[in-house]
């Protein structure tokens, strides 16, 4: 900062020079300074694990993490459009980071949206309810939080959609994807592990022919995992909805359940 | 007000809550006690409550005995779990059918129904009370005392049994610091993990300057396998309550307003609701609220329910989700007593923490600090599962070692199984060998032999538990809960997982091994929280301990207990196998083949190695072999270390 003299204080004229030429070279000419653009690695694979940082960090609010562009009811799926990524191979370049750039629409359940079951909700924001609280009601409400709603929270909270999207991202209880009628909770505690609950998760993706996470197409049945129910002494453990909880559950006890209630919903 | 007049109104108040319980406190009562913990509820407590209603109803006791619904009584195994008061007789693993004769016997007799006693593990003899099983008889009891005791919705039942008294006591003494002085001396540290001085983290929450204190109780218990704070809450809410109103009183009088919050995991619905409705008691007797007891103090609790985020449990993540954001930890260079919640000194505890507080208060500092270790003192509970005979829910004091709590409470390995491993401290702990059974648990030692003592979840393993499997387990865990603020967690996790997984494959170098270690000790510096700064622990430990099981997967391509699929084959022993078709039925993918009474096959290339066919085989012919692949050859022995 100093000038050729190396005598100080004479920088202020070449720091005022600077800012001169920045004005006239860069942002005279024309604000956006470049494309944003997700960098893959040498696989092709995203680096952009999603984790909203950027969405937060940045000052002018220009990023933001959200619902997939092309079918804006289903949620961004990270694993999914690195996989993607990957099936596009290197060189490939897509704008929009999609969890369906390379296949169709899979088959899903979506329920019609009944706004009025979100009164309460919005009532309990008026006085005084948090986020996540309101989150919660809403879960509770439609067993999942589908994007009307968190629209219709975010205008009352008066804050981003995007932020109510983040929020809802990240704790692992609340579902953005409509809910089958009988939801399998998997225990995947350490006891429930070293009792061989990773055999009975397969056993069910297996017998429903669903991923972890997934809903049956039928609408009956959702497989999830949980970090631990707190009934080891029962290991492996199951649930089914939120009053069933079976132990000892090993995956031939497992497909007979599925089995079971299968025959019960054919015989209504 | 006089010091007197106060003391009057205080004692005149509790008096009050106290005169709608009097008729509970005697103790000759007849009860029926029902445990109602998620283990004994799994197992069928409903129907039991019914069947032993019916039994009192067609002999007209409805009136005089009561159907206490109780807490968890710890132990889970047996659920569930009957007691009869007031003689104490301990009824395991009852059946509906069998309430109508305990009621004959127990209730309207005084004798024992002998075939549904508990028997001994060693002995085979009858244990009739509940007291006298060794599960019990080596515990000590201070913060699960009136667990298996009181009706958790009932506050009559904890205020018949000394409940408030302590608050009573504080507030009467009305000085807040010499509450701190009690705490600080007791040498209570904190239960959910770190074991930071209570007493200390209250002075100094006291000493900050803001608009409002926060008293918060953690009770987002995330570790899998633990389940102590559920139960305290589940079994004792008011226990936890009186505690953080001591709390607040000590932090918070003379100094400001003060609120409080109890950060409960959304999982553990009845907790919850427990909980609320304690809270709702303790308002309507003026325990909690605006002026408390009628001492002037004003103190009120909010539940806040978690979402299913693991690093919620880190403080300055806790304090974030409270207000609606992501849990996303920032540095600890600011404190949370100087700046949490809303940006105001906030004192977090956990429940345990919080529960111990009226022990100590009605009991002395002297009397907690009489019991466990030099630098760890009191008592701590643990959940012990896992592959023991009498799995469940133990108070032990500090100082007592690893053998005493599994050889002796928890009643020693499975029938023909062999200890390996004891994992104790979750995600972030370690697990240790058979060569340090003897360690004492507290909090030094424990993190010494590279584990740590955790908020309490201990999972004992045997030979049938892959350390390599176990080790993939918790990083996988940590990998998916980690909050991606960090790199080195965020990335480092799951790449080291992926070695993990090449290593449980048998695709590993010897380098990787290395490249493991290093990334471990990348991840434990660059992380801002304790999620990150602890998540290699299950690794670095399972390398520390058991590195001859790892390398030979590695170096053998072999797992030594049978567990990681792309080393392992499913066979039956035909000389073994009856040729009774179990296996063929069990079989999802039709890989079996055979004739009735005849030796059956496993087709490998159908085989998915579901284990259905072990499971279902009762003369033990489906064996699982392992070594079914080459060893690795010199370009693996490569990166070995010295």
């Amino acid at each position: 900062m100093t000038g050729d003299n190396g005598r100080k204080g004479s920088a202020l004229h070449e720091v005022i020079e600077g800012i001169d030429f920045a004005r006239r070279e860069l942002l005279g000419k024309q604000r956006g300074i470049g494309l944003l653009e997700l960098v893959r690695d040498e696989k092709g694979d995203y680096r952009c694990y999603a984790c909203t940082l950027c969405q937060r960090t940045c000052p002018v609010d220009c990023i933001q993490v959200d619902y997939c562009p092309e079918f804006p009811e289903q949620p961004f799926d990270a694993e999914a459009a690195r996989a993607a990524a990957l099936a596009t191979g290197p060189g490939a370049s897509c704008g929009a980071v999609s969890a369906c750039v390379s296949g169709e629409k899979p088959a899903q359940f979506a329920p019609e949206v009944d706004l009025k079951r979100l009164d309460p909700v919005i009532a309990g924001i008026r006085t005084g309810s948090g986020l996540v609280e309101a989150l919660h009601a809403t879960q509770e409400a439609y067993g999942y939080l589908p994007r009307v709603a968190l629209e219709s929270i975010a205008e009352e909270m008066h804050i981003p959609l995007s932020r109510v999207y983040g929020v809802a991202s990240f704790y692992a209880q609340f579902r953005l994807q409509p809910v089958g009628k009988y939801v399998i909770d998997v225990c995947m505690g350490t006891a429930c592990h070293v009792a061989g609950a990773p055999l009975v998760v397969e056993a069910f993706s297996q017998e429903l022919e669903i991923p972890v996470g997934g809903t049956t197409p039928d609408g009956l049945f959702t497989l999830q995992t949980v970090n631990c129910v707190g009934a080891c002494a029962l290991a492996p453990v199951v649930r089914i909805g939120n009053e069933d909880t079976y132990g000892r559950v090993g995956p031939t006890e497992a497909r007979r359940l599925v089995r079971k209630l299968r025959k019960q919903e054919a015989a209504r | 007000m006089s010091g007197a007049k106060r003391n009057a109104a205080i004692d005149a108040a509790l008096q009050a809550a106290l005169d709608k319980s009097a008729y509970l406190a005697d103790d000759t009562k007849k009860e029926i006690r029902i445990c109602a913990g998620t283990a004994c509820h799994a197992s069928g407590r409903v129907a039991l409550r019914e069947a032993a209603e019916t039994a009192l109803t067609k002999r007209g006791l409805t009136e005089t005995v009561r159907i206490v619904e109780t807490g968890c009584h710890g132990f889970c195994q047996q659920g569930p779990i009957v007691v009869i008061r007031p003689q104490g007789i301990f009824y395991p693993r009852l059946k509906p059918e069998d309430m109508e004769e305990v009621v004959e016997t127990s209730i309207v007799g005084s004798g024992v129904v002998e075939r549904l006693l508990y028997r001994h593990p060693q002995t085979g003899d009858p244990i009739a009370l509940e007291k006298d099983i060794p599960f019990y008889a080596l515990q000590k009891r201070i913060v699960l005392n009136l667990n298996g005791k009181i009706d958790p919705y009932s506050i009559d039942d904890y205020l018949a049994h000394g409940g408030y008294s302590a608050l009573a006591r504080v507030l009467k003494q009305a000085d807040p610091l010499a509450v701190i002085d009690e705490i600080e001396q007791s040498g209570l540290r904190g239960r959910g993990g770190a074991g930071f001085p209570t007493g200390r983290k209250w002075r100094s929450c006291r000493a900050n300057p803001g608009e409002k204190h926060y008293i918060v109780c953690n009770a987002d218990e995330g570790d899998p396998g633990a389940f102590m704070d559920r139960s305290v809450l589940e079994g004792n809410p008011h226990s936890v309550v009186e505690g953080m109103i001591i709390a607040a009183y000590a932090i918070g009088a003379d100094n400001g307003p003060v609120e409080g919050y109890v950060y409960v995991r959304h999982e553990y619905p009845f907790a919850v609701q427990r909980l609320r409705r304690a809270l709702e008691q303790a308002r309507e007797r003026g325990l909690l609220g605006k002026n408390i007891l009628d001492s002037g103090f004003d103190f009120d609790i909010r539940i806040n329910q978690g979402a299913g985020a693991f690093v919620c449990g880190e403080s300055t993540a806790l304090t974030l989700s409270i207000e609606g954001q992501r849990g996303m930890p920032r540095g600890k260079h600011i404190r949370t007593v100087a700046h949490g919640l809303w940006g105001q000194p906030t004192n977090l505890n956990n429940v345990e923490t919080y529960a111990s507080v009226p022990w100590i208060i009605n009991n002395g500092a002297e009397a907690f600090a009489a019991i466990g270790t030099a630098t760890s003192k009191g008592t701590k509970i643990f959940s012990l599962t896992g592959k023991v005979m009498n799995g469940g829910l133990i108070e032990v004091p500090m100082g007592t070692t690893l053998r005493e709590v599994i050889f002796g409470i928890g009643g020693g390995m499975l029938p023909g199984r062999e200890f390996k491993a004891v994992q104790l401290g979750g995600p972030s702990g370690g697990c240790l060998p058979a060569s340090l059974l003897d360690e004492p648990i507290d909090f030094e030692s424990l993190v010494a032999a590279g584990s740590m003592m955790g908020s309490g979840g201990m999972v004992v393993v045997d030979d049938t538990t892959c350390m390599v499997d176990f080790a993939k387990f918790f990083l996988r865990f940590t990998a998916e809960e980690s909050c991606g603020k960090c790199v080195p967690c965020r990335v480092g996790t799951t790449r080291m997982l992926e070695i993990l997984e090449r290593i449980s494959s048998g695709e590993a170098s010897l380098e990787e091994v290395d490249l493991l270690e290093k990334l471990a000790a990348e991840v434990v510096e660059g992380s801002l929280c304790a999620l990150g700064g602890s998540a290699p622990n299950p690794v670095l430990s399972a390398l520390r301990y058991f590195r001859d099981e790892l390398l030979a997967h590695v170096v053998e391509r072999r797992c030594p207990a049978g567990v990681c699929r792309p080393l392992i084959r499913y066979v039956i022993d035909e000389a073994a196998c009856t040729g009774c078709r179990a296996c063929v039925a069990a079989c999802p993918s039709g890989a079996i083949t055979g004739e009735r009474k005849q030796p059956h096959q496993i087709n490998p290339e159908l085989c998915i190695k579901c284990d259905a066919c072990r499971q279902a085989c009762r003369y033990d012919a489906v064996r699982v072999e392992t070594g079914i692949l080459e060893p690795a050859g010199p370009a693996a022995a490569g990166g070995r270390r010295k």
